[in-house]
Protein backbone atom coordinates (compact mmCIF):
# COMPACT_ATOMS: atom_id res chain seq x y z
CA UNK A 1 0.00 0.00 0.00
CA UNK A 2 1.88 2.90 -0.97
CA UNK A 3 0.73 5.95 0.79
CA UNK A 4 3.20 8.54 -0.66
CA UNK A 5 1.74 11.56 -1.86
CA UNK A 6 2.89 13.62 -5.23
CA UNK A 7 5.22 15.21 -2.53
CA UNK A 8 6.93 12.57 -1.26
CA UNK A 9 7.19 11.10 -5.04
CA UNK A 10 8.59 14.10 -6.33
CA UNK A 11 11.31 14.23 -2.95
CA UNK A 12 12.11 10.55 -4.46
CA UNK A 13 13.31 9.41 -1.33
CA UNK A 14 15.76 12.27 -0.85
CA UNK A 15 16.09 14.59 1.76
CA UNK A 16 18.93 17.11 0.66
CA UNK A 17 21.51 15.89 3.75
CA UNK A 18 24.90 15.55 2.68
CA UNK A 19 27.88 14.57 4.16
CA UNK A 20 31.91 15.63 3.66
CA UNK A 21 33.80 13.92 0.78
CA UNK A 22 35.63 10.70 1.58
CA UNK A 23 33.41 10.71 4.97
CA UNK A 24 32.74 7.11 5.06
CA UNK A 25 36.18 6.35 4.23
CA UNK A 26 37.45 8.45 6.94
CA UNK A 27 35.01 7.54 9.53
CA UNK A 28 36.32 3.68 9.20
CA UNK A 29 39.46 3.97 9.64
CA UNK A 30 39.26 6.69 12.46
CA UNK A 31 36.68 3.80 14.19
CA UNK A 32 38.83 1.15 14.11
CA UNK A 33 42.07 2.71 14.88
CA UNK A 34 39.23 3.98 18.05
CA UNK A 35 38.33 0.49 19.05
CA UNK A 36 39.69 0.06 22.32
CA UNK A 37 41.66 -3.60 22.82
CA UNK A 38 39.15 -6.24 24.33
CA UNK A 39 42.11 -9.52 25.05
CA UNK A 40 39.36 -10.80 27.15
CA UNK A 41 38.01 -11.91 23.47
CA UNK A 42 41.27 -12.95 21.43
CA UNK A 43 42.49 -14.78 24.47
CA UNK A 44 40.11 -18.30 23.87
CA UNK A 45 39.00 -20.00 27.19
CA UNK A 46 41.88 -22.56 28.23
CA UNK A 47 40.48 -26.01 27.58
CA UNK A 48 39.32 -27.73 30.68
CA UNK A 49 38.70 -31.70 30.29
CA UNK A 50 35.93 -33.05 31.69
CA UNK A 51 35.75 -36.10 33.88
CA UNK A 52 34.02 -39.03 33.56
CA UNK A 53 31.65 -38.38 36.39
CA UNK A 54 30.83 -34.77 34.42
CA UNK A 55 30.15 -36.74 31.73
CA UNK A 56 28.01 -39.18 33.14
CA UNK A 57 26.09 -36.67 35.48
CA UNK A 58 23.45 -36.05 33.34
CA UNK A 59 22.46 -39.03 32.23
CA UNK A 60 22.94 -40.61 36.26
CA UNK A 61 20.52 -37.54 37.47
CA UNK A 62 17.89 -38.77 34.47
CA UNK A 63 18.13 -42.27 35.74
CA UNK A 64 17.39 -41.35 39.54
CA UNK A 65 14.81 -39.25 38.30
CA UNK A 66 12.89 -42.51 36.41
CA UNK A 67 13.53 -44.77 39.30
CA UNK A 68 12.44 -42.20 41.72
CA UNK A 69 8.92 -41.57 39.41
CA UNK A 70 9.02 -45.39 39.42
CA UNK A 71 8.95 -45.51 43.36
CA UNK A 72 6.38 -43.51 43.88
CA UNK A 73 4.14 -44.80 41.90
CA UNK A 74 4.82 -48.70 43.23
CA UNK A 75 3.63 -47.16 46.28
CA UNK A 76 0.54 -45.37 45.02
CA UNK A 77 0.00 -49.04 43.95
CA UNK A 78 0.64 -50.70 47.10
CA UNK A 79 -1.32 -48.40 48.76
CA UNK A 80 -4.14 -48.34 46.27
CA UNK A 81 -4.41 -52.09 46.81
CA UNK A 82 -4.11 -52.64 43.20
CA UNK A 83 -0.83 -55.41 44.74
CA UNK A 84 -3.78 -58.08 45.84
CA UNK A 85 -3.21 -60.92 44.62
CA UNK A 86 -6.03 -64.00 45.12
CA UNK A 87 -5.64 -66.12 47.78
CA UNK A 88 -5.59 -69.35 45.50
CA UNK A 89 -2.38 -68.39 44.37
CA UNK A 90 -1.13 -68.60 48.17
CA UNK A 91 -0.37 -72.15 48.99
CA UNK A 92 -0.28 -71.60 52.61
CA UNK A 93 -4.25 -70.08 52.69
CA UNK A 94 -5.07 -72.26 49.75
CA UNK A 95 -4.16 -75.38 52.10
CA UNK A 96 -5.90 -73.75 54.72
CA UNK A 97 -9.27 -73.16 52.79
CA UNK A 98 -9.12 -76.61 51.99
CA UNK A 99 -9.44 -77.59 55.61
CA UNK A 100 -13.36 -77.61 57.31
CA UNK A 101 -12.32 -76.50 60.98
CA UNK A 102 -10.46 -73.78 60.19
CA UNK A 103 -13.34 -72.51 57.86
CA UNK A 104 -15.44 -72.94 60.57
CA UNK A 105 -13.22 -71.63 63.38
CA UNK A 106 -11.96 -68.59 61.86
CA UNK A 107 -13.89 -67.56 58.61
CA UNK A 108 -17.44 -68.34 59.72
CA UNK A 109 -17.26 -67.67 63.52
CA UNK A 110 -17.82 -63.74 63.16
CA UNK A 111 -20.83 -64.66 61.32
CA UNK A 112 -24.48 -64.74 63.02
CA UNK A 113 -27.54 -65.70 62.39
CA UNK A 114 -28.92 -62.53 61.46
CA UNK A 115 -26.35 -62.32 58.80
CA UNK A 116 -27.46 -65.61 57.34
CA UNK A 117 -30.91 -64.23 57.75
CA UNK A 118 -30.06 -61.27 55.47
CA UNK A 119 -28.40 -62.92 53.29
CA UNK A 120 -31.29 -65.05 52.42
CA UNK A 121 -33.41 -62.61 52.16
CA UNK A 122 -31.38 -60.70 49.46
CA UNK A 123 -31.16 -63.91 47.36
CA UNK A 124 -34.96 -64.48 47.99
CA UNK A 125 -34.79 -67.49 49.57
CA UNK A 126 -37.40 -68.04 52.30
CA UNK A 127 -35.65 -68.23 55.55
CA UNK A 128 -38.48 -70.11 57.59
CA UNK A 129 -39.17 -72.53 54.75
CA UNK A 130 -35.39 -73.90 54.77
CA UNK A 131 -35.19 -73.50 58.88
CA UNK A 132 -38.19 -76.29 58.58
CA UNK A 133 -36.34 -78.14 55.74
CA UNK A 134 -33.13 -78.36 57.68
CA UNK A 135 -35.07 -79.48 60.88
CA UNK A 136 -36.89 -82.15 59.10
CA UNK A 137 -34.17 -83.55 57.69
CA UNK A 138 -32.36 -83.32 61.13
CA UNK A 139 -35.22 -85.47 62.82
CA UNK A 140 -34.28 -88.03 59.73
CA UNK A 141 -30.75 -88.40 60.85
CA UNK B 1 33.66 22.09 1.82
CA UNK B 2 32.73 19.56 -0.96
CA UNK B 3 29.79 17.26 -0.10
CA UNK B 4 28.00 14.86 -1.93
CA UNK B 5 24.86 13.04 -1.03
CA UNK B 6 24.47 9.31 -0.36
CA UNK B 7 21.21 7.32 0.04
CA UNK B 8 22.55 4.06 1.33
CA UNK B 9 20.57 0.53 2.15
CA UNK B 10 20.97 -1.86 4.33
CA UNK B 11 23.41 -4.52 3.72
CA UNK B 12 22.23 -7.92 3.18
CA UNK B 13 22.80 -10.13 6.17
CA UNK B 14 26.25 -12.25 5.91
CA UNK B 15 26.33 -15.88 7.71
CA UNK B 16 30.06 -15.88 7.57
CA UNK B 17 30.81 -12.01 8.87
CA UNK B 18 28.30 -13.16 11.94
CA UNK B 19 30.19 -16.61 12.24
CA UNK B 20 33.52 -14.31 12.22
CA UNK B 21 32.04 -12.08 14.75
CA UNK B 22 31.31 -14.95 17.29
CA UNK B 23 35.05 -16.32 16.34
CA UNK B 24 37.42 -14.89 19.15
CA UNK B 25 40.75 -15.22 16.37
CA UNK B 26 38.62 -13.47 13.74
CA UNK B 27 36.48 -10.78 15.96
CA UNK B 28 38.25 -7.71 15.13
CA UNK B 29 38.58 -8.09 11.59
CA UNK B 30 34.81 -8.97 11.09
CA UNK B 31 34.27 -5.76 13.19
CA UNK B 32 36.23 -3.98 11.25
CA UNK B 33 34.08 -4.89 8.19
CA UNK B 34 30.93 -4.75 10.01
CA UNK B 35 31.93 -1.19 10.25
CA UNK B 36 32.69 -0.42 6.64
CA UNK B 37 29.29 -1.79 5.65
CA UNK B 38 27.13 -0.52 8.41
CA UNK B 39 28.29 3.32 8.65
CA UNK B 40 26.58 4.15 6.17
CA UNK B 41 22.70 2.87 6.63
CA UNK B 42 23.64 3.86 10.25
CA UNK B 43 24.99 7.10 9.86
CA UNK B 44 21.73 8.58 8.27
CA UNK B 45 19.08 7.08 10.81
CA UNK B 46 20.91 8.65 13.22
CA UNK B 47 21.41 11.77 11.43
CA UNK B 48 17.68 11.87 10.14
CA UNK B 49 17.25 11.93 13.78
CA UNK B 50 18.93 14.34 15.28
CA UNK B 51 19.69 16.46 12.07
CA UNK B 52 23.10 17.81 12.74
CA UNK B 53 26.37 16.15 10.88
CA UNK B 54 28.50 16.89 13.70
CA UNK B 55 26.12 14.89 16.27
CA UNK B 56 25.34 11.85 14.16
CA UNK B 57 29.15 11.79 13.36
CA UNK B 58 29.63 11.81 17.51
CA UNK B 59 26.74 9.07 17.74
CA UNK B 60 27.82 6.97 15.34
CA UNK B 61 31.26 6.69 16.83
CA UNK B 62 29.12 5.50 20.41
CA UNK B 63 27.07 3.03 18.57
CA UNK B 64 30.04 1.08 16.66
CA UNK B 65 32.07 1.32 20.31
CA UNK B 66 28.93 0.02 22.33
CA UNK B 67 28.26 -2.53 19.69
CA UNK B 68 32.09 -3.47 20.05
CA UNK B 69 32.08 -3.26 24.03
CA UNK B 70 29.21 -5.72 24.06
CA UNK B 71 29.76 -8.12 20.78
CA UNK B 72 29.63 -10.91 23.00
CA UNK B 73 26.45 -10.58 23.83
CA UNK B 74 25.41 -10.77 19.77
CA UNK B 75 24.81 -14.36 19.64
CA UNK B 76 23.40 -14.42 16.13
CA UNK B 77 20.17 -14.89 17.30
CA UNK B 78 18.73 -11.38 15.63
CA UNK B 79 20.20 -10.12 12.23
CA UNK B 80 23.20 -8.32 12.56
CA UNK B 81 21.50 -5.17 11.19
CA UNK B 82 18.72 -5.42 13.75
CA UNK B 83 21.16 -5.57 16.43
CA UNK B 84 23.09 -2.68 15.03
CA UNK B 85 19.78 -0.04 14.61
CA UNK B 86 18.61 -1.00 17.94
CA UNK B 87 22.07 0.73 19.14
CA UNK B 88 21.97 3.47 17.09
CA UNK B 89 18.40 4.33 17.57
CA UNK B 90 18.77 3.81 21.72
CA UNK B 91 22.18 6.31 20.85
CA UNK B 92 19.75 8.98 19.34
CA UNK B 93 16.84 8.65 21.33
CA UNK B 94 18.77 8.78 24.49
CA UNK B 95 20.93 11.88 22.66
CA UNK B 96 17.17 13.93 22.20
CA UNK B 97 16.76 13.00 25.27
CA UNK B 98 19.83 14.82 26.90
CA UNK B 99 19.13 17.64 24.83
CA UNK B 100 15.74 18.67 25.70
CA UNK B 101 17.26 18.57 29.28
CA UNK B 102 20.21 20.25 28.14
CA UNK B 103 17.85 23.10 26.78
CA UNK B 104 14.99 22.85 29.27
CA UNK B 105 12.40 22.74 26.51
CA UNK B 106 9.44 19.77 26.43
CA UNK B 107 9.09 17.12 23.53
CA UNK B 108 7.02 19.20 21.95
CA UNK B 109 9.20 22.52 21.74
CA UNK B 110 12.10 19.50 20.05
CA UNK B 111 10.29 19.76 16.80
CA UNK B 112 11.00 23.65 16.49
CA UNK B 113 14.50 23.23 17.89
CA UNK B 114 15.10 20.71 14.91
CA UNK B 115 13.88 22.88 12.28
CA UNK B 116 16.43 25.15 13.46
CA UNK B 117 19.15 23.26 13.35
CA UNK B 118 17.91 22.39 10.12
CA UNK B 119 17.96 25.76 8.85
CA UNK B 120 21.60 26.20 9.99
CA UNK B 121 22.83 23.06 8.56
CA UNK B 122 25.43 23.57 6.10
CA UNK B 123 25.47 19.70 4.79
CA UNK B 124 22.62 20.04 2.23
CA UNK B 125 22.21 19.62 -1.46
CA UNK B 126 18.77 19.76 -1.75
CA UNK B 127 16.30 22.72 -2.89
CA UNK B 128 13.72 24.32 -0.26
CA UNK B 129 10.83 21.68 -0.70
CA UNK B 130 13.91 18.99 0.39
CA UNK B 131 14.10 21.16 3.26
CA UNK B 132 10.70 21.49 4.05
CA UNK B 133 10.29 18.14 4.51
CA UNK B 134 12.98 18.02 7.24
CA UNK B 135 11.65 20.02 8.95
CA UNK B 136 7.77 18.48 8.90
CA UNK B 137 9.83 15.14 9.61
CA UNK B 138 11.30 17.07 12.58
CA UNK B 139 7.82 17.29 13.58
CA UNK B 140 6.73 14.48 13.93
CA UNK B 141 6.99 12.14 17.61
CA UNK B 142 9.82 10.41 17.45
CA UNK B 143 8.14 6.69 17.34
CA UNK B 144 6.55 8.13 13.82
CA UNK B 145 9.56 9.84 12.59
CA UNK B 146 11.88 6.61 12.87
CA UNK B 147 8.96 4.75 11.48
CA UNK B 148 8.90 7.22 8.90
CA UNK B 149 12.53 7.70 8.03
CA UNK B 150 12.93 3.64 8.08
CA UNK B 151 10.00 3.03 5.72
CA UNK B 152 10.38 5.81 3.15
CA UNK B 153 14.37 6.06 3.11
CA UNK B 154 15.39 3.10 3.70
CA UNK B 155 12.38 1.05 2.28
CA UNK B 156 12.61 -1.40 5.18
CA UNK B 157 10.00 -3.48 5.42
CA UNK B 158 7.22 -3.51 8.09
CA UNK B 159 8.42 -6.96 10.09
CA UNK B 160 12.01 -5.63 9.69
CA UNK B 161 11.14 -2.51 11.63
CA UNK B 162 8.70 -4.54 13.67
CA UNK B 163 11.40 -6.36 15.07
CA UNK B 164 14.01 -3.36 15.89
CA UNK B 165 11.04 -0.78 17.28
CA UNK B 166 9.39 -4.01 19.03
CA UNK B 167 5.94 -2.88 17.87
CA UNK B 168 3.75 -4.49 15.60
CA UNK B 169 3.30 -4.40 12.14
CA UNK B 170 -0.22 -3.18 12.50
CA UNK B 171 0.86 -0.07 14.61
CA UNK B 172 4.03 0.82 12.31
CA UNK B 173 1.56 0.58 9.43
CA UNK B 174 -1.18 2.92 10.98
CA UNK B 175 2.16 5.25 12.15
CA UNK B 176 3.07 5.69 8.71
CA UNK B 177 0.11 6.43 7.45
CA UNK B 178 -0.43 9.06 10.02
CA UNK B 179 3.28 10.39 9.51
CA UNK B 180 2.63 10.14 5.61
CA UNK B 181 -0.61 12.54 6.34
CA UNK B 182 1.13 14.72 8.33
CA UNK B 183 3.96 15.63 6.08
CA UNK B 184 1.80 16.14 3.41
CA UNK B 185 -0.36 18.60 5.00
CA UNK B 186 2.68 20.52 6.84
CA UNK B 187 4.17 21.21 3.42
CA UNK B 188 1.10 21.89 1.72
CA UNK B 189 0.67 24.51 3.98
CA UNK B 190 4.18 25.64 3.20
CA UNK B 191 3.88 25.71 0.24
Amino acid sequence: MDKNTDILNRLNHKDGMTVPEGFFDDFAQRMEAALPERPELSTPSPYIPRTTWQRIRPYVYMAAMFAGVWCMLKMFSIMGGGDRQPLESNPVMAEAFENEKFVNDYIFSDVNQWDIYDQLMEEGIDAQALCDSLAAFDSLQ
Amino acid sequence: MPSFMIMASIPSEDPQLVAQLRDPATVRQAFSEVIRRYSEPLYWQIRRMVQSHDDANDLLQNTFLKAWQSIENFRGDARLSTWLYKIAINESITFLAQERRRQNISLDDQGAALAATIEADTNIDGDRLAVNLRKAIASLPEKQRLVFNMKYFDDMKYEDISQILGTSVGALKASYHLAVKKIEQIISSDN
